[in-house]
């Protein structure tokens, strides 16, 4: 079994896991930040992305090994302690959320969307967010969420 | 304190849990000693089961247990039942209902049914052992197509069954529609197809159970939208009473009717939790949940409408074949029959409708309700033969509608499908509608589409639809020490944020701040009854609970409030959260109140503390009838067949909207699903072998988020029904009702130069290419 090191929303994690061992699977058993979901098997729903050295990346499609001496952020690490990031204020105030199972996923991808793109606009917004598919909400509040996110983050130089 | 009234934009207390991932769905959960189980499915749509030999797989590292269907039987449970309102054919005998269990016996009847169940101490080892578990199958020919399932010599799916027919159906005045065909100006036909689509919550279904030997109880945590519909058919399979299952539903990732079913993999876990005296966990995986979730629509249809000289509607007749799979499951037979009958003719004036409809079986996954059920059928079914009619006769489509909505002075109504329209403005809403979607440049932007080589069509579609599931909801209110309360209500939120709506009832009723309300659902123990998710009867019957249970607090409270003044009862007036004595004007605040009900010492004689804690009941009488109308501006590249939704506006009428923030996210996501039914989504089997050809992500097409357009919405709340305390009349559903007449109808406008009349939904790129490629020739 080989063994990896990595961090995991700023925390050093080590261990010997199993060849065939996905990141999901390591973040959601092993570390139990179950946050990541897992909502398909053929990487196409996005609601296990999570930011690996700052870029977002489907979880269920990347061995955990392959994340070794990486920076791992997921959901419970986006937030700075108590206070929420300005995304996941967006996501709130916008309604971009029903039953949250994609949430997680898309707020990490909005995030890595507005950090790519310092002049973010509706349209690479509904673009970028190809990967991560929802069936609650119709999406257009959550375009609206990033937007609102995105000038947050510009506004606090998360950008 | 923060104060929230009926009707402000409340945002969502479970949002805090969710946008930091700390909610608790499902596949969150874990037990210590948890075993894993995984479904081995049949690879054929249909197959005699011979010899089953599980001694390979059994001998595999970590293989706890397999069980096949002989051994589930010899265990002597109880087949799944079929709770359909509709019980009978038009003669009058009873349907057809095959027997279902969890697993096949001795036959597989569609790709993806259960066969042998198999748990391990990891998934990958009961999938790994499910592998290799040998069956043989003995294949059948199969029958996919529900119109070839009824036709003679088509192959016996049940063998006592004939023509795999389920059952017939009418309703209407068959003789009055007659008359009104044969004396009518014009009749217009249409054979349409709502074609055969899947929910795809994007949460996978999956459950937890457990078995307390000690005390002989189940536990189910379970990834369901009805956890005491479902307690009572798992149990009675199990031959259990229902108290010994106590059935939750965590956190549910969507579920718009797929997870409303009594599924067989329940019952399966709580027997193999028993037997093995270990908590097993069994997840679906996405494709399997393409088999195995159960799908929605799936009805064919011919629509003729009567007309007369004017383009006065006189009659509409319809007549449908709903495939309803290879079992009844749990209310199949119900969607195309009563289900799709009800809202026929939509917002317009007929005096006249027959419907019928037969049920047939088909080797394929079995239907239960999709967001809707059967209205969104029957309301593409009247939008597009009202459009077809308009083109026929050469009336402007939006002049032929409003020409026939039910007038705002003909309601109350009951129309000829028995439906009772007790309020609304149709015409009103409809010519909302059209305001708001720019009519006069409506040609300028046809001319900047036609620059880009773009065709610009545009369609509205009023409808009409109604709420159902169950008619009765529970809600509780226990009030603790600390000033704060808990609120349990027997419906049940996947997403459309009860925990806020509720509570915010509770809290405009009472005067209290939301912050104090804990909200509890979906949890056999928490509500005596409850009937979950489903039909668009949270607010209706579960909003209208809380009332209940909100002015028995109050009438109690006021006795409390007498005493605490020296006053009488009957002498209180209560606002804003005090009780007053009208003759002195003294007052007492709602939380005093509260504090003193908790102390015998400031309690009349007769009061104990605790006194407050109110259980009530609402049971509504007659469904209400949600209305509105939508309106799309599509834009259609005639190289390439691609469409997309320019504009869109939507007028609602749900009554009272008690949150517009949430009402409008319903509204939303109906309409993203009936774009995808429009233009995306479709289940398919291949007609020859059964198999299921759109069986993952990647060959069944949801909508992204570059598919929608935005959205300009508005709710018409001057007409609320009497039919409940709140008068709301339900809006989950309302969006996938709208949406695919709205959509399919402009697409076709714009085609109408190229001489294109009707497209089976999906409309994608190359049937819409095809389709003008064809109407060229
Ligand atoms: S779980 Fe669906 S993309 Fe990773
Ligand atoms: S909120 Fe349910 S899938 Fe996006």
């Amino acid at each position: 079994m080989p063994a990896i090191s990595l961090s995991v929303n700023g925390k050093p994690v080590s261990g010997e896991y199993e060849a065939r061992t996905l990141l999901c699977e390591l973040l959601r058993g092993h570390l139990a930040l179950t946050g990541t979901h897992v909502g398909c098997d053929t990487s196409q729903c996005g609601a296990c992305v999570v930011l690996v050295d700052g870029d977002p990346v489907k979880s269920c499609a990347m061995l955990a090994a392959q994340a070794d001496g990486r920076e791992v952020t997921t959901i419970e690490g986006l937030a700075g302690g108590e206070k929420l990031h300005p995304m996941q204020e967006a996501f709130r105030d916008h309604h971009a959320l029903q039953c949250g199972f994609c949430t997680p996923g898309m707020i990490l991808t909005s995030v890595a969307l507005a950090r790519g793109n310092p002049a973010l606009g509706e349209e690479d917004v509904a673009k970028g967010l190809e990967g991560n598919l929802c069936r609650c909400t119709g999406y257009r509040n959550i375009i609206r969420a990033v937007m609102a996110g995105a000038k947050a983050m510009r506004e606090q130089g998360d950008v | 304190m923060e104060k929230y009234g009926i009707g402000q934009p409340v945002r969502r207390k479970e949002d805090a849990r969710f946008i930091t991932g700390a909610g608790t769905f499902v596949d969150d959960i874990t037990r210590e000693n948890l075993a894993h189980a995984f479904v081995l499915r049949s690879p054929y749509a249909h197959a005699d089961i011979g010899r089953i030999d599980t001694s390979e797989a059994m001998a595999m590292p970590g293989v706890l247990a397999i069980i096949t269907g002989a051994d589930w039987i010899a265990e002597g449970f109880a087949p799944m039942p079929t709770k359909s309102a509709v019980q009978t054919k038009i003669d009058g005998s009873k349907l057809n209902q095959p027997p279902r269990h969890p697993l096949a016996i001795g036959r597989a009847r569609y790709v993806g049914e259960p066969v042998a169940f198999i748990v391990a101490e990891t998934r990958a080892q009961a999938r790994d052992a499910g592998e290799a578990v040998e069956v043989d199958y003995e294949e059948r020919e199969a029958v996919t197509d529900p119109a070839k399932a009824i036709a003679p010599g088509a192959p016996r799916i049940w063998d006592d069954i004939e023509g795999n027919f389920c059952l017939d159906f009418e309703l209407g005045d068959r003789q009055a529609t007659d008359k009104a065909f044969e004396d009518a100006g014009h009749v217009v036909t249409l054979e349409l197809r709502n074609q055969r689509v899947t929910a795809v919550p994007i949460e996978p279904r999956g459950a937890i159970a457990e078995y307390d030997s000690a005390t002989g109880r189940y536990k189910l945590h379970n990834a369901t939208q009805n956890v005491h519909a479902n307690r009572a058919a798992f149990a009675g399979v199990l031959n259990i009473s229902p108290d010994e299952l106590h059935h939750i539903a965590p956190d549910v990732g969507g579920g718009f009717g797929a997870k409303n079913s009594g599924y067989p993999e329940p019952p399966l876990l709580l027997h193999a939790a028993k037997k093995l005296g270990r908590p097993v966990k069994w997840i679906n995986d996405r494709n399997e949940s393409f088999q195995s979730d159960t799908h929605g629509r799936a009805q064919d249809s011919k629509v003729e409408l009567a007309l007369d000289e004017d383009g006065k509607f006189l009659a509409l007749r319809t007549a449908t074949i709903g495939d309803i799979g290879a079992y009844c499951w749990t209310i199949g037979p119900f969607t195309p029959t009563a289900g799709s009958a009800r809202t026929q003719g939509g917002p317009y004036y007929f005096p006249a409708m027959y419907y019928t409809s037969r049920a047939v079986f088909t080797n394929t996954m079995p239907l239960d309700p999709y967001r809707g059920a059967g209205r969104p059928e029957a309301s593409f079914q009247i939008e597009r033969v009202v459009e077809l009619a308009a083109r026929k006769l050469g009336i402007d489509p939006v002049e032929l509608r409003a020409k026939n909505l039910m007038p705002a002075d003909s309601l109350p109504r009951k129309t000829p499908m028995g439906l009772d329209v007790d309020s609304g403005d149709f015409p009103k809403v409809f010519g909302r509608t059209l305001e708001m979607s720019d009519r006069a440049g409506y040609a300028q932007r046809v001319e900047a589409s036609r620059e880009r080589g773009l065709r610009r069509g545009f369609a509205i579609a009023p409808y009409l639809e109604c709420t159902g599931g169950s008619p009765k909801e529970f809600a509780g209110v226990k009030f603790a020490k600390d000033g704060t309360l808990t609120l349990s209500v027997g419906s049940q939120s996947t997403g459309m944020g009860h925990e806020t709506s509720m509570p915010q009832i509770l809290a405009a009723t009472l005067g209290l701040d939301i912050a104090k309300i804990s909200y509890v659902q979906a949890d056999t123990q928490a509500t005596p009854i409850g009937g979950g998710h489903g039909g668009s009867r949270n607010l209706e019957v579960g909003g209208s609970a809380v009332v209940t249970a909100a002015n028995e607090i109050i009438g109690k409270a006021k006795q409390i409030a007498a005493h605490l003044l020296n006053s009488s009862a009957e002498d209180m007036s209560f606002a804003d959260g005090a009780f007053a004595d009208v003759k002195t004007d003294q007052s007492v605040s709602i939380e005093d109140v509260i504090a003193a009900s908790l102390e015998q010492a400031r309690l009349p004689g007769d009061m104990e503390p605790g006194c407050l804690d109110t259980g009530a009941i609402f049971e509504r009488e007659v469904i209400s009838c949600p209305n509105g109308c939508h309106a799309a501006e599509v834009e259609v590249d005639p190289e390439t067949g691609a469409v997309q939704v320019v504009g869109y506006w939507v007028v609602d009428d749900f009554g009272t909207i008690i949150n517009p923030l949430l009402a409008e996210g319903q509204v939303m996501g109906g309409i993203a699903q009936g774009l995808g039914q429009a233009l995306l989504e479709e289940i398919i089997y291949d007609p020859e072998s059964g198999q299921l050809v759109t069986g993952s992500l990647m060959d069944y097409a949801l909508p992204r988020a570059d598919d929608l357009p935005a959205m300009e919405m508005e709710f018409f709340e001057d007409a609320p029904t009497a039919k409940n305390p709140l008068g709301v009349k339900g809006a989950g559903e309302a969006g996938c009702c709208g949406a695919p007449p709205a959509i399919v109808n402009a697409v076709l406008d714009a085609l109408a130069g190229d001489g294109v009349t009707h497209i089976e939904m999906p409309l994608t790129p190359q049937k819409i290419w095809r389709a003008i490629a064809e109407a060229k020739t």
